[in-house]
C-alpha cells in the first residue's frame, strides 16, 4: 500500500493508501472512490471536502492517540463518507467530528469506537443536514468502554431539512460480561479473554480493511 | 465423569431445584425435559460455573468438587456448554479464538497447518462454509450457522462433558438430523458424557440410547429412557407432572 506524507492540501482520486499527516492544517479534496488510513499523533484541524460522486472511507487506529481536534467534514452532492475511529486511551482524550452536510443525495457513517483506560475521552460528533436538502442518510455509531478511566460521548445530529434518515446509536459501559464468560467458557484465561475482547471492540469497527492490513487474523 | 450431589440452585432467593441428585457418566446421554422456567437452562448454566446462581451441595467432576471453580477452570477440565442463543462477539474470529484456546489446553503452540487443515474438514462435514473460519464469531450469523459454529468449536476443543441447551431450537428438520449426526459421531469417536435440554423426538430418537429426566417444581419427578420422553411429547408436561406426583404422594 502507498504512503503519503501530507504537509498542506492534498487531492485524493481512487487512492487506496496510508496517509501521514506531518502537519496539522491539512485538506484533503476528495474525488472518485477512496480509502485512507490516517496515521497521526495528533490531529488538528483537518478539513475533507467532499466532491460530486466522491466515495470516502477513513480509518483511524492506534492504541494512544493523543487528540482528534477539529476534524470538519464537507458533502455537497452525492458523496458518500465512512468516518472510522478506534482507539484506546490511557489520558485525557478529546475527539470532535463536525460535519456539514450542505447538499442533496449525500450519505455520511461516522463510527467510533473509544476505550478509556485512564482520564476521561471527550467525544462530540456533531452532524448537521442544511436547510433544502433532499435524500440525506446521516448515522452515528459511536460506543466507550470505560476500563479504569472514563468515556464521555456527545451525539448531535441536527436536520433542518425533513427528507433526511438520521439514526445515532451511542453505548458507553463496562466490558460484556457475557462476553467474558463465553470466552472463557471456551477455555481461555480470564485476563487473555479480556484483552481478546478490548482489541475485538476495537478492531470491529475497522471493517476487513484494517484486519487485512494491519496485523488482523 | 459428572455428579450432582444434594444439589441446591437458587436465582435471586427463589429455589430452583433442592437436594437434586444426578450422575453421567462416560457415553451416556441424558436428557432433561420439563415446562418453560423450571429451571432447565438454569442447571446448564450452573454447571459450566455461571455466577448468576447460587449453589449449595457439591458439583464432582471426574471425581474432583469443581463446585467453586470459575468457567475457564471448568472449561479447562473439558466442560463445555453449547448454549441456546450462543454470544456475537465482535472483532474476534473464529480462528482466532479457537487457535489461543488450543494453545491454552495443549500447552504449546498450534501447528497452524494442521489447525487449518482440521478446521476446514470439520466445516465440510458440517456443511458450513470455510469462510466462517476466518469471520467473526457469530456475528450476523442466523440461528443455525450459530450452532454449527459452536459444533465447530467442540469438535477443534475436544470436551469430555458436553451440554447442548436447546441446541435443537430454530432449526429446519434437516439440520437437526445433521447436528445429530455429527453428535452421535463425535460421541462414538471420544466417548464423552453429554447432557442435552431439549423438547425434540426426533432429537432424542437420534441416540441409540439415553437416560431422560422430567424436570418438575424443585426436582425431578421421574427418570426413564426414550419411552418416557415419548409419553411426555404425547401427554404433556402437566399431566404427566400431575400424575407423577400424586402417584408418588
Amino acid at each position: 500500500m502507498n504512503k503519503l506524507l501530507v504537509s498542506d492540501i492534498i487531492d485524493l482520486n481512487d487512492n487506496n493508501c496510508i496517509l501521514n499527516l506531518v502537519n496539522n492544517d491539512i485538506t484533503i479534496n476528495v474525488y472518485g472512490d477512496n480509502t485512507i488510513y490516517l496515521i497521526k499523533e495528533e490531529i488538528n484541524n483537518l478539513t475533507i471536502n467532499m466532491q460530486n460522486k466522491s466515495i470516502l472511507r477513513v480509518y483511524i487506529k492506534d492504541n494512544d492517540i493523543k487528540n482528534i481536534n477539529n476534524i470538519t467534514i464537507n458533502q455537497e452532492d452525492n458523496s458518500k463518507i465512512y468516518f472510522n475511529v478506534s482507539c484506546s486511551n490511557n489520558d485525557n482524550y478529546n475527539l470532535r467530528v463536525d460535519n456539514n452536510i450542505k447538499g442533496n443525495n449525500n450519505e455520511s457513517y461516522i463510527n467510533i469506537r473509544n476505550i478509556s483506560n485512564n482520564g476521561l475521552s471527550k467525544i462530540i460528533i456533531n452532524v448537521l443536514v442544511d436547510k433544502k436538502t433532499i435524500n440525506n442518510i446521516a448515522v452515528e455509531d459511536l460506543k466507550g468502554i470505560n476500563n479504569g478511566g472514563f468515556v464521555h460521548i456527545e451525539p448531535n445530529i441536527v436536520a433542518l431539512s425533513n427528507e433526511v434518515e438520521a439514526n445515532h446509536l451511542t453505548t458507553i459501559g463496562g466490558l460484556d460480561k457475557d462476553s467474558l464468560n463465553y470466552l472463557m467458557s471456551k477455555g481461555i484465561k480470564e485476563d487473555i479473554s479480556k484483552k481478546k475482547l478490548l482489541e475485538g471492540f476495537l478492531k470491529s469497527n475497522m471493517d476487513n480493511y484494517i484486519n487485512e492490513n494491519y496485523g488482523g487474523d | 465423569m459428572l455428579e450432582l450431589i444434594n444439589y441446591n440452585l437458587y436465582i435471586n432467593d427463589k429455589t430452583l431445584f433442592k437436594d437434586l441428585n444426578l450422575k453421567i457418566n462416560p457415553g451416556e446421554v441424558h436428557v432433561l425435559m420439563g415446562k418453560n422456567g423450571v429451571g432447565k437452562s438454569s442447571i446448564a448454566s450452573s454447571i459450566m460455573g455461571s455466577t448468576n446462581y447460587k449453589v449449595d451441595g457439591t458439583i464432582k467432576y471426574n471425581g474432583e468438587d469443581i463446585t467453586n471453580l470459575n468457567i475457564y477452570e471448568r472449561a479447562k477440565r473439558g466442560i463445555y456448554l453449547l448454549s441456546q442463543m450462543p454470544m456475537q462477539i465482535e472483532g474476534v474470529t473464529n480462528a482466532e479464538m479457537l487457535r489461543v484456546a488450543l494453545s491454552e489446553k495443549n500447552n504449546a503452540p498450534v501447528n497452524i497447518f494442521e489447525f487449518s487443515k482440521e478446521l476446514e474438514a470439520i466445516c465440510n462435514s458440517l456443511e458450513l462454509d470455510k469462510s466462517f473460519i476466518h469471520r467473526e464469531i457469530n456475528v450476523g450469523c442466523s440461528g443455525g450457522e450459530r450452532k454449527k459454529i459452536e459444533l465447530l468449536h467442540m469438535w477443534m476443543l475436544k470436551p469430555s462433558f458436553i451440554i447442548l441447551d436447546e441446541i435443537d431450537s430454530g432449526l429446519d428438520v434437516d439440520a437437526i438430523k445433521l447436528v445429530a449426526s455429527s453428535l452421535n459421531k463425535y460421541l462414538k469417536e471420544y466417548k464423552p458424557a453429554i447432557l442435552i435440554i431439549t423438547h425434540s423426538d426426533t432429537f432424542i430418537n437420534s441416540f441409540d440410547d439415553c437416560y431422560v429426566h422430567l424436570l418438575g417444581d424443585e426436582k425431578i419427578i421421574k427418570s426413564g429412557h426414550k419411552d418416557l420422553a415419548k409419553e411426555i411429547l404425547t401427554k404433556g408436561f402437566k399431566e404427566l407432572s400431575d400424575t407423577f406426583v400424586i402417584s408418588e404422594n
